[in-house]
């Protein structure tokens, strides 16, 4: 497995739950919207928050945080590298690349989907046409990642690819859980309560946990029960804590393994021991960043160790920031 | 309305399925009758199902436009060009014939150069060569053989004789397209492969990959291959990591290998340093070692020719091979067989005037207007003239291009190139130009030809050009075994 196709496959698996994880999290904002009274309107900018980029935001629309320009921003948008289109033009530039070492359904997938975004992504942003494209998003996302765990061979690239995606949700997760719960814990009178249930139940949504929620935790939805869940369940594919155990399982698979897992570690032993109650009244934001930062570190040691070219040589060119 | 075939024209030409209109050649018969048997809108249908596969498998090329590069999806016309087999057979033992002559020059040229010596070959023409490396002489790559790879252009012309075009030598490229074709026929048109008389073209990846295998400096074990490739933004890329997929080699582009102190070739593997034994390289030969030919190549690998003269690693095709790929030396095939084989050769070339010699060049030059004037060493149809297409400016501006270097030009006569049916953008089927390229492999103890090759045909109405990069499609092509019928 050649280093530059190993991280080819890496930053697939990275694109791929990227990719899924918008597009939900666009829908289920659409729905929330709807939901909430006309005195607390949301608004669009804090997805724009959760993929950290409002800085580029600004530069393509200035302040003008409508619907539809951070709908288009969030969905089509190529210049945007976190846009839905944008992974998937990526996932497909990179399965170019790897054609030989992927199943070639799972081109035909994402050539398609490809396909898709350019035609008839404009055409699929106003609301009554949204969730038709956004399901059509996650659904070849879904498929994908069944061709590729069903047709390719699991193999020292397929580990490569699996932790990237666990990285990924991993990383997806607390984003949407940091954005998500700043508005929450600023609305604290009592009339809005009853809406503060649905915005929990929304922040399980956009990580299709609510069902799974019901299940496990049979109590009604509350703050540090959802965090809880979300953050340490260890069944539940989307937690961070389920993730961080398939990452720590498929290191020690990697070959002339040089132990990347210290970060993870870390990372584990800080949720293990967290107080949700206590973090939701103060410092839930920064502890989140440092789990984030946890999760940057891990990046960093599978890059050195694998992807980086042998030292002996000069290399020309970094990849290591994609996001 | 269903094709009639009865207001098919050939217009003079000859033409690949019908001897005169109305009367398909015997390979062409069933096809013919079968697609006549066709309403119009199936035929439509049928076309937007192979439109539809070639989208859907992505079989691209990729051109450069507009300052980006863009990727098109492989223009296809679905009704394929036939050959009888026993036409084929020769056409086969002609080409093997040629390149085992090709190989045997090559060589030569970089080792004792008895053709020059002889007096067949014009010392001259060698010390101009802008594809002549003079730090391949004195090698000896694995059983001579410099040109594994090579990708003939066959043309007819108006009295039906296939002529040998060109010898690509240097990287050809189309023969993933050759394969694609024919499963996208296979989806579009089921019904015609039930007889069994067509043959198969699947067979290339394999024969391919036994071939490099089999010029392995470090032959007993499993060897490590690898396709080297200038990246996704060549033009033929989509054949790259085909082939690559399709023989199950590693695809590498050049900041994946290094070569060591001990010369030989390693990739980086998350594995640490792999050898490598064979590198089929798509990368020209001046963008191969930035040690030895363009320093500010980011292509290639520090040291590859190194690598390559100690004999640790075989490149396919080797560096300098393209020596033999130029339209000036393609004139003295004929005599390389005859000096090297001592045999005749069986494919004619197409008749070529050579505007080093005096008396060629005045010939030329007073036929500019009747004339194909070739430069020697460019690829893909690019800087020619077409003297009867010519506007009078453009054959002035060749008439000082040949005066100024004459070496480096060659004319021909404009053949009438042979056509076939073809459908145009309107659904109707008009009669449209083109040639044939068949893909020769050689071992230092076989050469395969592919059966068939890749046929490439002008869209455009009495347009000889068949380049995919100006305007160019393709058919699937059917060597037809009359006697399995």
């Amino acid at each position: 497995m050649l280093s530059r196709v190993a991280e080819n496959l890496y930053w697939l698996g990275r694109y791929i739950v990227r990719a899924e994880n918008t597009a939900r999290l666009i829908s289920v904002h659409s729905h929330l919207l709807l939901d909430l009274p006309r005195g607390m309107k949301l608004g669009w900018s804090p997805l724009v928050d959760i993929l950290g980029a409002n800085q580029l935001f600004a530069e393509r629309y200035g302040d003008e945080w409508s619907e539809a320009n951070v709908v288009r921003f969030l969905i089509t948008d190529a210049e945007h590298g976190s846009s839905v289109a944008a992974s998937i033009s990526a996932a497909r530039e990179i399965l170019r690349t790897v054609r030989d070492s992927t199943p070639r359904d799972a081109w035909e997938q994402i050539n398609g989907l490809h396909l898709f975004l350019q035609e008839k992504g404009e055409r699929h942003l106003p609301r009554a046409q949204r969730q038709t494209g956004l399901d059509r998003v996650t659904d070849a996302m879904l498929l994908m990642r069944g061709v590729l765990g069903a047709n390719m061979s699991h193999d020292v690239g397929y580990q490569f690819m699996r932790i990237g995606m666990s990285l990924e949700q991993a990383d997806m997760t607390t984003r949407i859980i940091d954005v998500r719960t700043v508005d929450l814990i600023q609305s604290k009178t009592d009339e809005l309560r009853p809406f503060q249930h649905i915005q929990w139940m929304s922040v399980l949504r956009s990580l299709m946990a609510y069902q799974a929620y019901r299940r496990h935790e049979k109590i009604r939805v509350s703050g540090p029960a959802v965090l809880r869940f979300l953050l340490q369940d260890r069944g539940f594919p989307r937690s961070v804590t389920f993730n961080l155990n398939a990452l720590a399982n498929a290191l020690p698979r990697l070959p002339a393994y040089r132990g990347s897992e210290r970060s993870i570690d870390r990372v584990r032993a800080l949720i293990q021991d967290a107080s949700f109650d206590r973090l939701l009244e103060r410092g839930l934001h920064e502890w989140l960043d440092e789990v984030q930062i946890g999760l940057g570190k891990t990046h960093e040691a599978l890059s050195c160790s694998y992807f980086q070219p042998a030292p002996s040589t000069v290399s020309t060119q970094s990849q290591s920031q994609r996001r | 309305m269903a094709i009639d075939w009865g207001d098919y024209r050939c217009n003079g030409f000859h033409d690949e399925l019908f001897v005169v209109p109305g009367e398909p050649r015997a390979a062409a018969r069933h096809l013919v009758d079968y697609l006549g048997s066709l309403s119009a809108a199936e035929l439509a249908e049928r076309r937007l199902a192979a439109e539809l596969a070639i989208k859907v498998m992505g079989i691209t090329f990729t051109v450069y436009s507009e300052g980006r590069n863009v990727d098109r999806s492989w223009p296809f016309d679905i009704i394929p060009r036939t050959l009888a087999k026993t036409e084929w057979l020769k056409t086969e033992a002609g080409l093997q014939q040629r390149v085992r002559a090709l190989n045997h020059f090559i060589q030569d040229i970089y080792g004792k150069q008895r053709i020059i010596k002889d007096g067949i070959f014009p010392a001259e023409l060698l010390s101009e060569s802008a594809n002549f490396r003079k730090q391949c002489v004195g090698m000896k790559p694995r059983g001579g053989i410099w040109a594994h790879i090579c990708g003939s252009d066959l043309v007819r012309d108006v009295d039906g004789t296939l002529y040998v075009l060109e010898d690509n030598l240097r990287v050809p490229s189309g023969v993933s397209y050759m394969v694609e074709n024919r499963q996208v026929t296979k989806r579009v048109f089921p019904e015609l492969f039930e007889a069994g008389a067509i043959m198969p073209v699947d067979d290339y990846p394999a024969q391919l990959y036994d071939m490099l295998a089999s010029m392995s400096p470090r032959l007993g074990d499993t060897p490590t291959i690898a396709l080297l490739t200038p990246g996704i933004y060549n033009s033929a890329y989509f054949e790259h990591s085909w082939l690559a997929q399709q023989m199950g080699i590693e695809l590498v582009e050049g900041p994946d290998l290094f070569v060591d102190s001990d010369d030989c070739v390693y990739m980086r593997t998350v594995y640490g340093p792999k050898r490598v034994d064979v590198i089929y390289r798509r990368v020209d030969d001046l963008f191969l070692d930035p040690e030895v030919f363009h320093p500010e190549s980011m292509l290639g690998v520090p040291g590859l020719m190194r690598a390559w003269l100690a004999g640790k690693v075989a490149l396919v095709n080797a560096p300098g091979a393209g020596v033999a790929d130029d339209k000036v030396v393609y004139a003295f095939v004929p005599k390389m067989i005859r000096y090297y084989l001592d045999e005749d050769a069986i494919l004619p070339n197409v008749p070529s005037y050579l505007c080093m010699n005096a008396d060629d060049r005045s010939y030329v030059l007073d036929h500019l207007d009747e004339l194909v004037v070739k430069p020697a060493n460019e690829s893909g149809g690019y800087g020619m003239l077409i003297g009867p297409r010519a506007t009078k400016r453009e054959r002035e501006k060749f008439r000082k291009l040949i005066m100024a270097d004459p070496r480096n030009y060659m004319a021909q006569p404009t053949l009438s190139l042979s056509t076939a049916p073809t459908m145009t953008d309107g659904g109707g089927i008009e009669p449209r130009h083109l040639d044939l390229r068949p893909f020769i492999l050689s071992r230092s103890d076989s050469v395969y030809v592919t059966t068939g090759g890749l046929t490439r045909v002008a869209m455009t109405k009495g347009s000889l050009v068949v380049n995919s990069s100006q305007g160019g499609g393709a058919k699937d092509t059917w060597i037809v075994d009359l006697e399995a019928a």
